[in-house]
């Protein structure tokens, strides 16, 4: 088996090789390409439960007809590898499976880099009927494949890679080694007429893929690698190629680095594929180790090489196909097809069987998220090939988005603060922003994640204001009852929010499923396109009791549902929803008010929902935030300030029909309709007070009450509840402490005679108010100190611990709010009043520098002066005024629950908010 | 890594005690330059380049001095020296005095691996001290080895005599030739290679090779340089931050290899495959952020790992996230999709929202639940996206990325941003 070779320079080197084919001066086993990968090669597979075999191992076994005898794995002997071919026995070396009677030529190395020499030395000492060891394993250090390659060649053994993912063979049905063509082979590999020669793994099946657009298939696929070693390389598979009868033809991928294909002679058509011009800028290597070129052997080298051989002057394009009968060089892998037919053409061969598919870009999915895309962007989605076009059919059949769940602990996908700004966000849009918006737009924007139109607005504001009457409800009862026990605002409103409980709603959720069903295949995007045929739907609901059941009411039922179809219309308002559920109560019956609640909030959900930006259940829980939203505000009126026709003296009909649920909201605190600037006022308020982030304890309520119902079953979390969950988390300390700065400046305008406080001529001297004050407070401050009183009173709304240290001090958020109402050319008188006192309380020197106005004090200064002229008449009480403040926030900190609710709600895990015991702390 | 110059060169060479000059680092004193120049008759004063940077004496960075003052006048002109060779530019860091060697003969020694041969193999020529490539072929022998028995003196031998080289070189040479596969071999490289050797004869007459120049390029892969207790910064001279960071999650099975292309660059692209990555870092050219290639089944821990170091180092001046790969044969699409988009929703919950266009062209395992998920996350964070199929030309789907970028570099970003509600 040893043959003597003739001493010259090689003396030392190949002193001693197998003796193989004559045509090489070292060893090569392989004569034939049709040698390569055979039905009766035999392989043990070393490494075979390691993490890449475990996936690629049965695929190929399967394809192979069960030609993987065994496999290693150290410690791991008697276990079995299940295929569906069979179950391959692994043992925990190749010494064991020999004894074992296993009889195999070919070892496929899984073994990690550090291993593989040593087990390619074993696989080979042991077995004298090795003739192949494929090398799949990346990394492989020089060094080795040095030691491998002279030791390999010693045997008279072949070796293919490293870093490589072996041959196939597609007439023969046999891949060895790694995954060529993926877990589906025989999509790629088809049997033709052509072998491919690839240093990159991945591209030896997009080449196979790429070649079928032209009518070629392939005999042998063989994946090279490109480590500096490549064993098993392009002058082996060329003599293989030209002693393979079936191969026609060979397409070659070659990167820079290396001379392998510096002296190819070929007697069959070649196209081949050289790239990475580019990467002669590269210093290092990065992705194959071997494709870093040194001198001589970079792209344009081996473009030239290549050139030489097919005596063509230039690279082959569709532009410019040059090409000769002996071949065609590309730099692109797209152009392979067209120039291997080309040549083809030019030795008069045809392709293997008609063209399967085109390289056209298809895109298969595409959203420009309603961007003005230029043509060459707005790629038309095309239907994929089969079996992909099937799944992405069945793709297509889930509507809405699922959210991937994780521990929501602090964490939440609503809301987040800008550690920086003290500036938070809800949904991408910062509070400052949210608080020029109306009470209703932010409400909604909460639950969909982006704003209503006008049309939409207008829907929600008939959705919100028709369930805000409480008359006569047990809800109310309960409310009024916490309230007469003296209970705090939040406490009342958990109270009336405890009743609105899922049985409540389960007809506006199974209407909104039902309307998911109908319509969520229907192409329907824009639910306010105003010819849209849903005479489909309407058939689909009249032969479906159960439908029926779920959206028509008989001719009684639905006076509510009845008005709030006459307010949709009194407001002008497009709806396919609604224009649908008027189809089916014209010829029908009725309709429930529940059905048109969840009409409403399905169209309003319904675009972002197509865009998969909600979950279903974000939809069908949708009207039951918005039956909170109402009970929250229709409860914070006692009693007697509703009856069953009207709400704060309003009717009902008025308050569905013309009114904004801003205005509703300050009817139910303040009992009058606002005027337009109370209106803007109140606005920005709630806006401000939205979120602070998760990590508030009013969002903490919500999560956690969220997270104990068990959000992975998110049908079983209880929606009122998670709001009792935030209400409970407010109190006097959170949401109470407006009223601290309200009862400050009440005291120091108690006296003033002041008597509108958006004028600005009100004749006050309010700097020298301020600094009687700061005066009056710096001598408190040094008194209270002096007797060591550290608990002293400090001034509520001044200072902040981020925005402080400068010589001048400011809360962004302050002076945006302040800049808002400038530019509207309102004057707040309390404003003004902060203003000034943070300047007095730095020179009476009670500061080191000029304190910020706070955030906080925005929102006392707004109420004050909504709430000032009715104070300082008597017509309302301080009591009344702390409540308000309280209310107001309950009702903007409502909105950023919402958002919490129905995030932890699409994320969550199961009681994810808990804390871990190790994780608590005793205090003793 | 790459090593030129005699500052690490001569420490090298001692470990397998071959004769080297003698050499001083920047921080010499006069004194001792002084008695270098005294003891050697001058000394060459070289620029001080970390990496592969050759070819200094041709451009004129290699000083002579033969008194104290002109050493250190060239240490000024050098200390700090721009060096562009190649495609490399390379900034000085520093100068080495090395003594002046006389000599018989100079000779160029180099040991790789040949592609060719398929072995390791020593290249020779006892008209060394010139560019090797200057020289005509019959004054150069190449010549293949064992590498089980390694660089025996044989080879060395045979080889001069091939050359007709001086009988009096042959002796010392071999002598001392054959210890460079101990340092070749035994500590990781792909590359060492010595010129001038410049043979010198002592006042006995006996010749002794010394080494006057040295370069190397070490295996990545092979940790056994590590042996050699080069300093770190030695190794990371031309790697980034973000290059820095991805390496730490290096493994044998690769899966996060990355080269910084254009720090200002404004597609960056997740290419999985070395064939991927040749043909995008082609297409892209200074476009790209980075090349990279995550190919090779990543598990899904790692490339969420990956992806979110990228995104962070890369996303704020992105105007295309391009995920870009072949028909995968091996690695599971959905789980890598599913890593690269949680990373970038964590991203944007993290950081807030960034301009993006996302353009996607793969094949492989799971493929149409990777795409689905991804899209469900792009749709969810309201970015723009175009996904093709592997039967797509991946040139053409490069095109596409090319295009949006275009679009987004005129005006399509800020559409994109307001869209998003960036402010």
């Amino acid at each position: 088996m040893v043959r003597q070779v003739d001493l010259g320079l090689n003396e030392g080197y190949n002193f001693m090789h197998a003796r193989g084919e004559d045509e090489f001066p070292y060893y090569v086993g392989v004569r034939s390409l049709a040698d390569l990968a055979t039905k009766q090669d035999r392989v043990c597979v070393l490494n075979i439960l390691g993490g890449e075999s475990s996936t690629v191992t049965p695929v190929s076994h399967v394809y192979s007809g069960g030609n993987i005898v065994c496999g290693t794995m150290p410690g791991r002997s008697g276990a079995v590898m299940k295929t569906a071919a069979g179950d391959i026995p692994v043992y925990n070396n190749v010494l064991e499976a020999l004894k074992a009677g296993h009889k195999f030529n070919v070892a496929v190395v899984y073994v990690p880099p550090s291993g593989v020499k040593d087990a390619v030395i074993e696989a080979v000492r042991v077995n004298p009927d090795l003739r192949k060891v494929i090398i799949l394993t990346e990394k492989v250090k020089v060094k080795h494949a040095r030691i491998i390659r002279q030791y390999c060649q010693w045997r008279g053994v072949d070796v293919f890679g490293a870093n490589c993912l072996g041959v196939a063979d597609a007439h023969n049905h046999v891949r060895l080694g790694g995954a060529l063509g993926g877990s589906a082979p025989e999509e790629s590999l088809v049997p033709g007429s052509v072998a491919i020669f690839s240093n990159s793994g991945n591209f030896t099946t997009t080449i196979a893929t790429y070649l079928l657009t032209a009518g070629w298939g392939s005999t042998v696929s063989l994946s090279s690698g490109k480590d500096v070693y490549i064993h098993f390389a392009a002058p082996e598979f060329t003599y293989a190629m030209h002693n393979d009868s079936r191969t026609k033809a060979a397409v070659m991928y070659i990167e820079p680095g290396g001379y392998y294909e510096h002296g190819l002679n070929f007697k069959k058509p070649v196209v081949a594929c050289v790239v990475g011009r580019w990467k002669a800028r590269l210093t290092r290597a990065c992705g194959h180790a071997g494709a870093i070129a040194g001198s001589g052997d970079d792209a344009l080298a081996k473009e030239k090489w290549f050139q030489e051989k097919f005596e063509v002057k230039g690279i082959f394009t569709p532009d410019a196909p040059i090409c000769s009968a002996k071949g065609a060089v590309v730099t692109n892998i797209a152009h392979i097809p067209m120039a291997l037919t080309a040549v083809m053409m030019m030795n008069g061969i045809k392709p293997d069987f008609a063209p399967r598919g085109n390289l056209s870009p298809k895109c298969w999915f595409h959203n420009g998220q309603g961007l003005a895309l230029p043509a060459e962007l707005a790629a038309p989605v095309v239907e994929a090939m089969e079996p992909y076009s099937q799944q992405i059919a069945d793709l297509a059949k889930q509507v809405g988005t699922t959210f991937p769940r994780q521990s929501m602990k602090d964490c939440s996908g609503a809301s987040r603060m800008d550690g920086k700004t003290q500036v938070s966000q809800l949904h991408g849009v910062s509070v400052l922003d949210s608080s020029t918006r109306t009470f209703e737009e932010n409400l909604v924007q909460s639950l969909i994640r982006e704003y209503a139109n006008a049309n939409g607005v207008a829907m929600a504001n008939v959705a919100l204001n028709a369930f805000v009457n409480q008359s006569g409800t047990v809800l109310l009862a309960a409310a009024d009852a916490a309230r007469e026990a003296g209970s705090s605002p939040n406490a009342v409103l958990g109270a009336a929010v405890a009743l609105v409980g899922p049985k409540e709603v389960d007809g506006a959720r199974e209407a909104v499923q039902a309307l998911i069903d109908l319509f969520g295949l229907s192409g329907l995007r824009d639910p306010a396109q105003a010819d849209f045929d849903f005479s489909e739907q309407i058939k689909q609901v009249q032969s479906t009791p159960a439908l029926q059941e779920i959206l028509v009411a008989d001719k009684k039922g639905g006076k509510r549902g009845r008005n709030m179809l006459t307010a949709l219309e009194q407001r002008g308002v497009k709806s396919v929803f609604i224009d649908f559920l008027k189809g089916l109560t014209d010829r029908q019956g009725s309709v429930r008010d529940s059905v048109v609640l969840a009409a409403i909030t399905t169209h309003l959900a319904w675009s972002p929902f197509m865009n998969r930006r909600l979950s279903v259940n974000t939809l069908v829980v949708m009207p039951w935030h918005f039956r909170v939203f109402s009970a929250m505000v229709g409860a914070t009126v006692p009693m007697d300030g509703q009856d069953k026709k009207s709400f704060r003296g309003v009717d009902n009909g008025d308050l569905m029909g013309s009114w904004s649920f801003t205005e509703t909201a300050f009817a139910a605190l303040f009992g009058r309709k606002p005027s337009e600037e109370e209106l803007f006022s109140f606005s920005v308020l709630m806006g401000l007070l939205i979120t602070n982030g998760p990590g508030t304890i009013s969002a903490q309520g919500a999560k956690g009450a969220v997270s104990a119902d068990g959000p992975e079953a998110p049908g079983r979390v209880q929606v009122n509840k998670a709001y009792m969950g935030f209400l409970t988390h407010t109190g006097f300390a959170h949401g109470g402490n407006g009223f601290e700065a309200i009862a400050f400046l009440m005291e120091r305008f108690q006296e003033s005679g002041l008597n509108d406080p958006g004028d600005p001529d009100h004749g006050l001297d309010l700097e020298a108010m301020a600094m009687q004050y700061a005066k009056e407070y710096k001598g408190y401050k040094s008194k209270a100190k002096s007797s060591g009183e550290l608990e002293y009173l400090k001034i509520p709304c001044v200072n902040h611990p981020v925005f402080k240290g400068k010589d001048v001090n400011f809360d962004p958020r302050e002076v945006f709010v302040d800049e808002l109402f400038k530019k509207r050319g309102s004057y707040n008188i309390f404003q003004d009043f902060y203003h000034k006192l943070v300047h007095a309380l730095f020179k009476a020197g009670v500061s080191s520098n000029v304190y910020c106005v706070n955030v906080d004090a925005v929102i006392a200064v707004i109420l004050l002066k909504m709430l000032w002229r009715p104070y300082s008449c008597g017509e309302v009480s301080g009591d009344a005024l702390e409540r308000a403040a309280f209310t107001t926030f309950l009702f903007g900190r409502m909105i950023g629950s919402a958002a919490e609710i129905d995030d932890h709600t699409n994320r969550g895990r199961n009681m994810d908010t808990r804390t871990a015991a190790s994780l608590c702390s005793h205090a003793g | 890594m790459q090593i030129t110059g005699m500052k690490w060169g001569a420490k090298l060479l001692k470990y397998v005690d071959f004769p080297t000059a003698e050499v001083l680092g920047a921080e010499a004193q006069p004194e001792e330059i002084q008695a270098l120049i005294d003891k050697y008759g001058g000394v060459l004063v070289k620029p001080v380049f970390k990496g592969g940077i050759g070819k200094k004496g041709k451009a004129g960075l290699v000083g002579k001095a033969t008194d104290v003052r002109t050493a250190l006048k060239e240490k000024e002109r050098l200390y700090f020296v721009e060096h562009r060779h190649g495609n490399s530019v390379a900034k000085s860091e520093g100068v080495t005095y090395e003594s002046f060697i006389k000599a018989d003969y100079e000779v160029y020694v180099s040991l790789t691996d040949s592609t060719t041969f398929r072995a390791p193999t020593l290249t020779i020529t006892h008209h060394g001290g010139v560019d090797i490539e200057e020289l005509p072929p019959e004054k150069i022998v190449t010549v293949p080895f064992d590498p089980l028995t390694g660089l025996k003196g044989f080879v060395i031998s045979n080889a001069l005599q091939k050359l007709g080289a001086p009988n009096e070189i042959v002796s010392p040479l071999v002598q001392n030739l054959t210890k460079l596969w101990d340092l070749f071999h035994n500590y990781g490289m792909t590359t060492l290679e010595l010129n001038p050797i410049r043979v010198t004869r002592d006042a006995n007459g006996r010749l002794t090779p010394i080494a006057c120049d040295f370069k190397c390029a070490f295996d990545g892969d092979d940790r056994n340089s590590k042996r050699l207790f080069l300093p770190e910064d030695l190794e990371n001279t031309d790697l980034s931050d973000y290059e820095l960071e991805v390496n730490q999650l290096r493994t044998y099975q690769g899966q996060s290899d990355v080269f910084v292309i254009n720090p200002a660059g404004s597609v960056t692209a997740m290419t999985f495959g070395g064939g991927a990555n040749a043909l995008v870092t082609e297409l892209l050219g200074d476009r790209a952020t980075i090349s990279s290639d995550f190919g090779g089944n990543p598990p899904y821990a790692k490339m969420k790992e990956i992806s979110r170091i990228t995104y962070k180092h890369w996303l704020p001046q992105t105007n295309v996230l391009f995920i870009i790969g072949g028909k995968a044969n091996n690695t599971d699409i959905y789980e890598t999709f599913r890593a690269m988009g949680d990373a970038l929703r964590e991203y944007f919950a993290e950081k807030g929202p960034t301009p993006l266009y996302v353009v996607v062209g793969r094949g492989g395992p799971n493929l149409i639940r990777g795409m689905g998920y991804l899209r469900d996350i792009m749709d969810s964070l309201g970015i723009p996206y175009a996904m093709f199929g592997f039967d797509s030309a991946m040139s053409e789907v490069i095109n596409h990325a090319m295009a949006a970028d275009e679009w987004m570099a005129n005006g399509g970003r800020q559409m994109v941003a307001q869209k998003l509600g960036i402010r």
